[in-house]
C-alpha cells in the first residue's frame, strides 16, 4: 500500500488555497489542510473541504463523442479530431471562434489563443472572464494602466476601511473575508454595497448600503461630492499622482445629492457615513465584483469607484487600491494569455504593431490585425464554435436565444470534463483531463501564480485541454508551430512572449509556496505582491480620473413586470454548477434552484415559503422554489445562477455594456406568479424537481 | 518494566549524526520494522526537506526510516485522523507510530471509540512543549528573528525561549513570552498544554534529563513498551545506562515548570470567558459563530468526532441545509458531542477559515467537565467516556452546571 499526501491547489474561486490530497495507489481517497500555504493557512471553505468531489462523478467524459445520426457516439482521438480538422479547413478565418475559460490553465489557455490566431487567422478568440470582468481591463487601463487585483490577499489585512463593492464576499471568497475579519479585529470600518442583506450584510458590514441595483454609479458620485464638500479628498495625492481633476471637480460640484438620495433609495446620511468613513481611512481598500461590472454600465461602475480611489489616495499602497475579484481559477490567467478578441498575450492591443511582435515570436505571417468578436456575437454570428471548460447555453444572458443559435452551427466542439448541457447541441465533445491530472500552471486572483502537478491519471482518453488543442494544430499542418511535449514547453514560451511573467520558471514555482505575484520581470526578482507603489502604469505614469455620469439601468420595473430581478452565487455552489452539483456534501446543502421573495411581496403575491413560483421576463420564464425571506428588500428578486433546471439566465438581459460588453445580469425587470402551494398539494412528491 | 527509565542513544553512527538528541525514536522505529514487530511505522517528515511542511508518511523499508529524523516544530498533521480515515484504524496492520501527547490522546479517544485498534499499535511518544503553527512562524522568522525562514535548520523550545540555529550555525534566540504577546510562538491550544511527557503513549522519548548529552531520555510507559524497549536494547539498536537521580529530578523540574505556565496561559485564556456576564457570553459567542461558513473543516479534523453518519451532515434535518452561517446548534450540538474528551490537539482551530476560537471553548468546556468526572480525555483507554457512561444515581446529582 502506497499512501502520500501530495500537495496542491483548490480549482474553485481564484484565492488559491492549498489543500494536500491523500493519495492511495494512484487514486484521491481524501484531503487534508495544507498548513504552511500562505494564502489559507491550512483552512478552507465548504468548497475547498470538497474540492476533489467531482472527480470520480461517474459522468466523468471519458472518450472523444461524434454526433451520428443524432446521438453522441464514442470515437477515437483520431477520428474525431480528423473531422474537426476537416470542417475547420473549411471554415473562413470570420466564421470561426473559440470560447476558452476561466478554469483552463495558463499553458491551455495560450495554445488556445494561438491555435485561433496562427491556424485559423482570426482574434475571435473569448473567454467567460468577458461575461464578468471585462469592465476592469475596460475601466481600469485608462485609470491605472491595468484590470489586474491591486494588492496582494494578505495586505488587506493592513486596510482600516474596506470597500466591498457589489461581493457577496462571505460566500464568494470566504477565505478573503477571513483577512476582512482579521482587520476588522483590528478596526477597520467595512462599508458594503449590495441590494441584497447577504451574510456579508449581517455579519462583516459596518454600514451596509443597500442601494438599488445599478445605482453605483450615483451613489460614488453623491459620496465623492461629500468627500469634496467636507475637504477629505488626498490633495497631495491628486496633484502628484493624477490628472484630470479639474473635470472631476467641475462635475461633482454640480451633484445634488437629494437625487441621489431618490436614485440610490439611501438616506444621505447613509452615504455620508460611508464617504467621510473611506476618506478619512490611512489605506482604504475597494473590493468589487459582478455586483458593479455586469451591469451595462458595468465599465462605468468601475471608472467611478477607481476615481474614488484616486480621489481620497486610496490606491499605490500595499493593502489599498481598487480591486477587480476575478472568480474562478484562472480568471487572470486566461486573459493574461490573450483570450480575448481585442488582446494578444500580455494584454498588447490587438493591432498591426502587435501583429508583427507575435509573428517575429511565433515566426508566422499574417497574424490578425483587427480585433475579433465579443463572447456573445460569436455566439450569434459564427457558424464553427470550439467551446472549451464552459457553457454558453448556462453562463449567458437570455440563454433561449442563444441556444437556438447554437442549433444552427455548422461545427459545434465542446471539450469538457463532464457532459454539459452545451454538450447535448455540440457536433464533437473532447474529453478533457481534471486540475490535478496534468501539470501546469495558473494565475490566481492577486495574479499570484502557483503550478499544480499532475496527481492522478486521467480517466479514460481524456487528455490535457493543451494536448487536444495541439493534437488538432497537428491535424490542420501546424506541428511545428505547436510542437509541445509538456506543459513547461508551453510556459517557457509564455514567459518569452509575456514580459510580466518573464522572471517565472517552473523550477522557481516547484520551491515556492503560495507562488510569485507578476509582474516579475526576471528570475531574480521575487515578484510584485502590491502595484503602482511608484507611479502608475498609464503612458504618462498617472492615475486618470474619467468623470462619470449615472445611467440607469436598461430594464425598470412596469406595471407588466413589476419586480427587479438580480442574480448571484451561493457559498455552497460555483458557477454552472457543473462541478459542485457532482459533489455530493455540497449538493446536499442546496439540491435545487430559488428565487428569494421578500415578505411582503410573497404576501401580495399570495405565496408561501417553499411554493413552487412562475418567474417570467420578456425573455422567457422558469419555474422554481419560493424562498421567503427579509434577505431581498421589497420589489427584488434574487435567483442564483447555479442550476440548470431553473436557469437564472433564461430571464436576464442581454444588453451589453458599449465598452467591455459585458452584461446586465444584476438587473431586468420580471413577474412573478404563484404555481403551486406547496401545502395545499396532496403529494409532494409527485413534482417534478 | 513499565516505569523504568534509561538514557539512550542510538547503536548507529549514520542515525545519531542526522539526529538532534540521541537519535533513539529513528533507531526504535528501524527496529521494529526488521523485527517484524510491525508492518509499517508511521512517522512524521519534512516534505522535500522544507521543514515548514511536515507530514505524516506509513514507512515499510526500515532504510528510508532516517528520512524522518530530526523534530520538527513547525508541523502538526493530524495522526490520529490519519490512522482512522486511511490506516484503517490499524485493524489490518501493525505499526509504530511515532506521536505528541495530543496524538496519542486522540488515539485513545479513537480506541475508546472502536475506531482504532490498540492491539496493533506502538505509541513511540514524544516530549513536547508546543508546536509553532507554520506559515506565521515562517512570517516571524522573517520579521522578528529577521532571518530567511528557508536558512532555519531547527528550532528549539526550552525555559521560555524560542531558539532557532541556522544553515551557518548560529543562533538566535527570543523571549517566547513576548513573541506569543504579538500573536507570534506557539500554536494557541498548545501554549494551555499542561501534558509534555506523553506517559500514555507505550514509551515516553525526549531531551530532559540528558543534561546537553547527546542522548534520549526514556521512560517506559506501558508492559508492551517495556517488551519494545528491552528487545531493541537486546538486538544492539540502541544503547542504555540508567539515568542518575538528578538527571531524573531535572527532567521533572522542567516538566513541572512547563505545567506552571501552561495553567497560567488556561487561566488567562479562560477568564477572560468566564468573567463575562451571562448577556455578554451570549453575545460574544453568537458574535463569534455568526462568522461560521459550515464548512465542516472543525469536524473533519477533530479526533474526537468518529460517526460515519454525523448529526451534521445537510441530509440529517437537524441544522437547515443551504444556510450560512448555520443555526447555532451547529457549533452547539459539536461543542457538547466532544467536550467530554477533547484532548486540546487545537486540530479544529488550525483549520477553521474564519478564527473561531473552538479550541479554547472546548477545552474550557472539557476542564469544566474534567473537575466534575474526574477524568482526563486521552491519557487511559480503560477510562470510560464520561457523558457515555453517566450513572442513574449520577443523574440525580443537583446544582451540576457547565458555564459556557
Amino acid at each position: 500500500m502506497s499512501i502520500e499526501y501530495v500537495s496542491t491547489i483548490c480549482p474553485y474561486c481564484s484565492c488559491g488555497c492549498g489543500i494536500d490530497l491523500v493519495v492511495e495507489d494512484g487514486r484521491i481517497i481524501g484531503q487534508e489542510p495544507w498548513k504552511e500555504h500562505p494564502v489559507n493557512q491550512g483552512a478552507n471553505c465548504p468548497k475547498g473541504n470538497n474540492a476533489y468531489g467531482f472527480l470520480y462523478s461517474e459522468d466523468r467524459l471519458k472518450m472523444p463523442l461524434v454526433r451520428k445520426n443524432g446521438t453522441l457516439k464514442e470515437t477515437s482521438w483520431d477520428e474525431a479530431l480528423d473531422l474537426i480538422a476537416s470542417k475547420l479547413k473549411k471554415a473562413s478565418p470570420e466564421d470561426f471562434g473559440f470560447i476558452a475559460s476561466c478554469r483552463n490553465s495558463n499553458e491551455d489557455a495560450y495554445v488556445m489563443q494561438k491555435f485561433t490566431r496562427v491556424v485559423m487567422g482570426t482574434n475571435n478568440i473569448e473567454y467567460c472572464g468577458r461575461l464578468c470582468h471585462s469592465p476592469a481591463a475596460a475601466a481600469l487601463i485608462p485609470a491605472m494602466g491595468s484590470g489586474a487585483m491591486q494588492t496582494s490577499q494578505p495586505e488587506i489585512e493592513l486596510a482600516d476601511c474596506i470597500f466591498l463593492a457589489g461581493v457577496n464576499i462571505v460566500e464568494t471568497f470566504p477565505l478573503i473575508a477571513r483577512r476582512i475579519f482579521r482587520a476588522k479585529a483590528k478596526g477597520a470600518k467595512v462599508i458594503y454595497t449590495d441590494p441584497r442583506k447577504t451574510a456579508t450584510a449581517r455579519h462583516l458590514s459596518d454600514i451596509h448600503l443597500q442601494l438599488r441595483s445599478g445605482t453605483d454609479a450615483a451613489l460614488i458620485n453623491a459620496m465623492m461630492s461629500i468627500i469634496m464638500a467636507e475637504g477629505l479628498e488626498d490633495k497631495e495625492f491628486i496633484a502628484s499622482r493624477t490628472a484630470g481633476i479639474d473635470e472631476l471637480s467641475s462635475f461633482l460640484s454640480k451633484v445634488d445629492l437629494k437625487q441621489a438620495e431618490e436614485i440610490t433609495g439611501l438616506p444621505l446620511g447613509k452615504i455620508k457615513e460611508a464617504a467621510i468613513t473611506y476618506a478619512k481611512a490611512e489605506r482604504g481598500c475597494i473590493l468589487y465584483d459582478q455586483g458593479m461590472s455586469q451591469h451595462y454600465v458595468g465599465t462605468d461602475n468601475v471608472r467611478n469607484h477607481a476615481n474614488l480611489a484616486l480621489f481620497c489616495g486610496h490606491a499605490g499602497k500595499p493593502g489599498s487600491g481598487i480591486n477587480s475579484m476575478r472568480g474562478q481559477i484562472n480568471g487572470e490567467g486566461s486573459g493574461d494569455m490573450g483570450c480575448l478578441c481585442v488582446f494578444y498575450p500580455g494584454f498588447k492591443r490587438v493591432s498591426e504593431e502587435t501583429a508583427k511582435f507575435f509573428e517575429e515570436a511565433w515566426g508566422v505571417n499574417n497574424l490578425p490585425t483587427k480585433p475579433g468578436l465579443t463572447y456573445i456575437d460569436m455566439l450569434y454570428k459564427l457558424s464553427y464554435l470550439y467551446v472549451v471548460g464552459g457553457d454558453p447555453t448556462m453562463a449567458v444572458p437570455d440563454v433561449n436565444n442563444v441556444k437556438k443559435a447554437l442549433e444552427k452551427v455548422s461545427l459545434l466542439v465542446v471539450q469538457d470534463i463532464f457532459p454539459t448541457e452545451i454538450a447535448k447541441l455540440a457536433h464533437v465533445v473532447l474529453p478533457a483531463a481534471t486540475w490535478v491530472e496534468r501539470e501546469a500552471t495558473h494565475t490566481w486572483i492577486d495574479r499570484r501564480i502557483q503550478k499544480i502537478n499532475k496527481v492522478v491519471e486521467p480517466p479514460g482518453e481524456a487528455k490535457p485541454d493543451w494536448w487536444i488543442i495541439c493534437s488538432l494544430a497537428e491535424k490542420m499542418g501546424y506541428k511545428n508551430k505547436f510542437n509541445f511535449s509538456s506543459s513547461g514547453e508551453i510556459f517557457e514560451e509564455i514567459r518569452n512572449c509575456i514580459p510580466q511573467y518573464k522572471g517565472i520558471t517552473y523550477d522557481r514555482l516547484s520551491h515556492t509556496v503560495g507562488g510569485i505575484h507578476w509582474p516579475c520581470p526576471s528570475e531574480d526578482h521575487p515578484g510584485t505582491p502590491t502595484m503602482f507603489l511608484q507611479k502608475f502604469n498609464t503612458p504618462d505614469g498617472l492615475g486618470h480620473f474619467q468623470v462619470v455620469e449615472f445611467k440607469p439601468p436598461a430594464e425598470l420595473p412596469d406595471d407588466k413586470y413589476p419586480y427587479v430581478l438580480t442574480t448571484g452565487r451561493s457559498i455552497f455552489h460555483y458557477h454552472t454548477g457543473t462541478m459542485t452539483r457532482r459533489t455530493p456534501k455540497l449538493a446536499d446543502e442546496i439540491q435545487r434552484g430559488f428565487v428569494e421573495v421578500n415578505f411582503e411581496d410573497a404576501s401580495k403575491e399570495g405565496i408561501q415559503d417553499k411554493d413552487i413560483v412562475t418567474l417570467e421576463t420578456r425573455r422567457g420564464s422558469i419555474e422554481t422554489e419560493a424562498k421567503v425571506t427579509d434577505e431581498v428588500p421589497p420589489g427584488l428578486l434574487f435567483v442564483p445562477i447555479h442550476f440548470s433546471e431553473s436557469l437564472a439566465n433564461v430571464l436576464t438581459i442581454p444588453a451589453l455594456d458599449p465598452s467591455a460588453k459585458c452584461a446586465e445580469t444584476k438587473v431586468c425587470a420580471a413577474r412573478l406568479k404563484a404555481k403551486i402551494n406547496r401545502d395545499r398539494t396532496e403529494n409532494e412528491s409527485k413534482l417534478e424537481f | 518494566m513499565k516505569g523504568d527509565m534509561y538514557l539512550a542513544q542510538s547503536s548507529d553512527d549514520a542515525i545519531l549524526k542526522k539526529s538532534e538528541h540521541g537519535g533513539v525514536v529513528t533507531s526504535l522505529l528501524k527496529f521494529a520494522l526488521e523485527s517484524k514487530r510491525v508492518d509499517a511505522v508511521l512517522a512524521i517528515k519534512a516534505r522535500n526537506g522544507n521543514r515548514y511542511d511536515g507530514i505524516p508518511v506509513l514507512i515499510t523499508d526500515p532504510e528510508t526510516v532516517i528520512e524522518t529524523a530530526g523534530s520538527l516544530h513547525c508541523a502538526s498533521p493530524n495522526i490520529a485522523r490519519f490512522i482512522k480515515e486511511y490506516l484503517n484504524g490499524a485493524f489490518d496492520m501493525k505499526i509504530a507510530v511515532v506521536c505528541k501527547p495530543c496524538d496519542a490522546r486522540g488515539i485513545i479517544e479513537l480506541v475508546k471509540r472502536t475506531q482504532i485498534n490498540m492491539d496493533n499499535l506502538t505509541l513511540i511518544g514524544l516530549n513536547c512543549t508546543g508546536t509553532l503553527p507554520s506559515a506565521p512562524a515562517k512570517r516571524m522568522f522573517h520579521e522578528e528573528f529577521e532571518v530567511n525562514p528557508s536558512d532555519v535548520i531547527r528550532e528549539d523550545l526550552e525555559e521560555g525561549k524560542l531558539t532557532i540555529t541556522l544553515k551557518d550555525g548560529t543562533e538566535k534566540q527570543k523571549d517566547l513570552d513576548e513573541l506569543e504577546q504579538k500573536g507570534y510562538g506557539r500554536r494557541e491550544n498548545c501554549r494551555r498544554c499542561d501534558i509534555n511527557i506523553p506517559i500514555m503513549a507505550d514509551i515516553a522519548c525526549g531531551k530532559w534529563g540528558t543534561d546537553g548529552k547527546k542522548a534520549t531520555f526514556i521512560e517506559v510507559c506501558s508492559e508492551k513498551g517495556s517488551d519494545f524497549i528491552e528487545k531493541a536494547i537486546e538486538a544492539e539498536y540502541i544503547k542504555v545506562e540508567k539515568p542518575d537521580s538528578r538527571a531524573i529530578e531535572s527532567r521533572k523540574k522542567r516538566n513541572e515548570e512547563e505545567i506552571l505556565l501552561a495553567r497560567k496561559w488556561q487561566e488567562k485564556d479562560f477568564a477572560s470567558l468566564r468573567e463575562m456576564s451571562t448577556e455578554e457570553k451570549f453575545s460574544y459567542w453568537l458574535g463569534e459563530f455568526s462568522r461560521c461558513i459550515k464548512c465542516y473543516g472543525c469536524r473533519n479534523a477533530c479526533p474526537i468526532c468518529y460517526c460515519k453518519d454525523c448529526i451534521l451532515e445537510a441530509d440529517r434535518g437537524i441544522v437547515a441545509p443551504g444556510e450560512i452561517p448555520p443555526d447555532v446548534i451547529f457549533p452547539m450540538i459539536r461543542s457538547v458531542h466532544v467536550m467530554d474528551s477533547c484532548v486540546n490537539c487545537g486540530q479544529c482551530e488550525d483549520v477553521c477559515p474564519m478564527d473561531l476560537p473552538l479550541a479554547r471553548l472546548i477545552l474550557m468546556l472539557n476542564r469544566e467537565l474534567g473537575n466534575i468526572f474526574k477524568n482526563e480525555p486521552g491519557m487511559d483507554v480503560n477510562a470510560p467516556i464520561p457523558l457515555k457512561s453517566v450513572t442513574d444515581k449520577e443523574l440525580t446529582v443537583a446544582d451540576v452546571e457547565i458555564q459556557f
